[in-house]
């Protein structure tokens, strides 16, 4: 029997096996709304919990020149005008009957400062609301006494809006730099957690066949480097799988997108008491649209997720290999997700600025290449020597771990007993 | 015609040599059985020979090739500590470790249903590992081992687990397989079943080989020095027996061997004669299991 298609029918198995369980159809169903909620809900939440807050805070006018009710207006459910003294007062918020309050007076609105009085603690949500409600209350009233007019004003308070067009052989396009920028950096999170989770399975794999002593048929049966193979191959297209069925889905939905988002979107007016910056400055974009994704981009993330797995999974099979339980192999695993995951803190710093040399050798560094690369195609255009050469560095990367993991494979399957350290398996790479 | 030939094998872990420069050869058609106690070295040899792991010094030959490789499709290997995807499905299971085998599909699936229907254990088809009894797993990686219709089988320790109506079956299943002309390796530390189903067996102890042969061979070597004899005693007491190894005593049973020149045999079956009524008496050559002991306490002195 020709040894070549072994390592196939493994891969089989392996593939079978996943793609059958429940785990695997929940998963590409669920794991995709998961990630909207990663992807909005902090940014909800911030816009919630950071710029809101639940205090009630008192405020004493003594400019008689409306400021108090213009800081009352933009924010009626915090803020209410009272005419006691601050002993009254201090002797609420004792009495917890207040949360806090401020004086307002010529000299504060000289020194455009202010002291607010409170019991103590209550986190930084209020302080950031009356920075912007009492400093644009401020502004507005030394605009007007310089005689600017009510709409002049609310000019200069709006922020300068910023839209950038691409210039193709076509002529300029709308550019979707932001939305680019925001989807490189999922993008890279997606492909990270991807490359870890289908690297886990043939960690788990490895470890299960070893525990359940499996191995030993399967090495009567077939090379280390066959089953090895097979298992990684077999995996690695579990989840190629599902990255396709995500496209195919994504596609679907893209089409539909107009007629999805306006279902959402149009019924729902603005509230009225919350400010106009505040809705402006939230995560999610005001203005709906989804830009199309390019089809090269979809490629080189099916490449890096495909070329990433690859040198993680290699690694993870000798660590699975090397253990008895799946307890033991944190222990070696740690090492080596530190170094892949700092590209994850990278990525930011990449996609403020996809094009400098920082960013491009970071991303042709083989270890940084599948995130980094990935976030930096979806902000900019990367210039194809640049994918090639990372192509090609993290091919001969991989040769070489495959290479050094096939040999602790080899050696570690049949080893029982102590967890070894990692004095102990260099020494096996001697062996082999 | 070897199916196996080892020739000098050594392999140690570490510091402790688990195989010391054993060698035997294996006639095609036939059951060999290596025997020994716990840690005597037999799963390592057989591990080696499985192509497992290779020995450090040494050569085996299996089947003709000196690279296990090149032959893998043509052995089946049931390990000592069994192992199935606890998982999977029966079938899939049988299926997969036939085609790893070289077996096509289609013709696994055939024999695997036609093995589950023979060993009256059709409705597990569709069951997973995990829900059948651990003699039930037994029975499924006995089958996985002989789906694939292999010339030699390599079995460590074959019945354990098994209850002695399974033993049963499997013997038989054994004795049909060499019948059909496939070579048989096994291993065990009971003499007993070694002495019913091997035909050449090879005893060894710590890593070293310490005698090799056919049973029968063996056996004649020995002098007859065991006597087995059976008797109705209601009650009465045996005639007093000195300088003599008690193998087995219960109330209708005696069985012990001598050394003629310490026991006067004669003197004995009189005096049992006369105390109580024979049933059987028979003088033979010893059990396997006390030529095996002979000669461990030999090797130790």
């Amino acid at each position: 029997m020709n040894n070549k298609s072994k390592f196939l029918i493994i891969a089989k198995r392996d593939y079978l096996n996943i793609v059958k369980s429940k785990g695997f159809i929940i998963g590409t169903f669920i794991l995709p709304i998961f990630w909207l909620i990663i992807i909005f809900l902090p940014g909800l939440l911030a816009s919630y919990f950071f710029e809101k807050t639940e205090m009630r805070i008192a405020v004493v006018d003594r400019t008689d020149k409306g400021i108090g009710k213009d800081i009352v207006q933009s924010e009626p459910n915090i803020f209410f005008l009272v005419e006691n003294s601050q002993n009254e007062l201090n002797a609420k918020i004792l009495d917890e009957k207040l949360d806090a309050y401020f004086i307002i007076d010529n000299d504060n609105l000289k020194a455009n400062s202010i002291t607010v009085f409170t019991k103590g603690g209550g986190g930084v949500a209020y302080i950031t609301t009356i920075e912007k409600v009492v400093g644009k209350a401020f502004r507005k009233h030394i605009l007007q006494e310089k005689g600017l007019d009510a709409t002049l004003i609310k000019h200069i308070e709006t922020d300068l809006k910023v839209e950038t067009k691409k210039v193709t052989k076509e002529g300029t396009k709308k550019d979707y730099t932001t939305f680019y920028s925001f989807f490189g950096y999922f993008a890279g999170l997606l492909l990270f957690m991807l490359i870890f989770l289908y690297g886990g399975f043939v960690m788990r794999g490895v470890v299960e066949e070893k525990a359940n002593r499996i191995i030993e048929v399967l090495l009567s049966s077939a090379k280390p480097f066959d089953i090895m193979l097979g298992k990684v191959i077999g995996l690695g297209s579990v989840g190629l799988t599902q990255i396709l069925i995500w496209i195919v889905l994504l596609s679907v939905i893209s089409i539909f997108s107009t007629q999805i988002v306006s279902l959402f979107l149009a019924p729902q007016p603005t509230p009225r008491n919350i400010s106009p910056e505040l809705t402006a400055q939230s995560t999610f974009p005001a203005n709906i649209e989804i830009p199309p994704i390019p089809f090269d981009f979809v490629i080189f993330f099916i490449i890096y997720f495909l070329l990433g797995y690859f040198l993680i999974a290699s690694i993870y099979a000798a660590i699975g290999a090397a253990v008895d339980q799946e307890q033991d192999a944190q222990t070696l695993m740690t090492p080596i997700n530190i170094i892949f995951l700092i590209p994850i803190f990278l990525i930011t710093l990449i996609v403020a600025n996809p094009d400098g040399l920082a960013s491009t050798l970071l991303s042709l560094f083989p270890l940084f290449t599948p995130i980094l690369m990935i976030a930096r195609m979806s902000s900019t255009t990367v210039p194809f020597w640049q994918l090639a050469l990372s192509v090609i560095l993290l091919l001969l990367t991989i040769l070489l771990c495959v290479k050094i993991s096939a040999k602790v494979y080899r050696v570690g399957v049949l080893i029982y007993g102590k967890r070894p350290t990692f004095k102990e398996i260099f020494r096996w790479l001697r062996q082999a | 015609m070897f199916a196996l030939e080892v020739n000098s094998i050594c392999k140690s872990f570490k510091e402790h040599k688990a195989v010391d420069n054993i060698s035997f050869a294996v006639e095609k058609g036939k059951i060999f059985g290596i025997l020994g106690p716990n840690g005597a070295g037999k799963t390592t040899t057989i591990r080696m020979i499985a192509g497992v792991f290779f020995p450090d010094e040494g050569e085996i030959s299996v089947l003709g090739e000196r690279s296990v490789e090149k032959i893998q499709h043509r052995i089946g290997y049931l390990p000592e500590e069994r192992g199935l995807y606890k998982k999977m499905k029966v079938i899939d299971q049988l299926v997969y470790f036939a085609e790893l085998k070289g077996t096509p599909n289609t013709l696994a699936k055939q024999k695997a249903r036609l093995w589950l229907n023979k060993l009256d254990a059709k409705d597990w088809e569709n069951k997973k590992v995990q829900e059948l009894s651990k003699g039930m797993q037994q029975k499924i990686q006995f089958l996985s081992t002989l789906l694939h219709e292999p010339d030699l089988l390599i079995l460590d320790e074959p019945f354990s687990g098994f209850d002695p109506i399974n033993v049963e079956i499997f013997k038989n299943v054994l004795l049909d397989l060499k019948a059909e002309g496939k070579t048989i390796l096994l291993s065990t530390h009971i003499m007993e079943q070694a002495e019913q189903l091997c035909d050449d067996v090879c005893l060894i102890n710590k890593g070293k080989v310490i005698l090799k042969g056919s049973i029968a061979d063996i056996k004649s070597t020995r002098s007859a020095d065991t006597v087995i004899c059976e008797f109705y005693s209601n009650g009465a007491e045996l005639p007093s027996l000195t300088n003599v190894k008690i193998l087995n005593r219960t109330q209708n049973r005696l069985e012990f061997r001598f050394n003629p020149s310490e026991f006067n045999i004669r003197d004995f079956i009189k005096e049992l004669a006369d105390k109580v009524e024979i049933k059987k008496f028979e003088i033979t050559t010893p059990s396997l299991r006390e030529i095996f002991i002979d000669e461990v306490t030999k090797g130790e002195k």
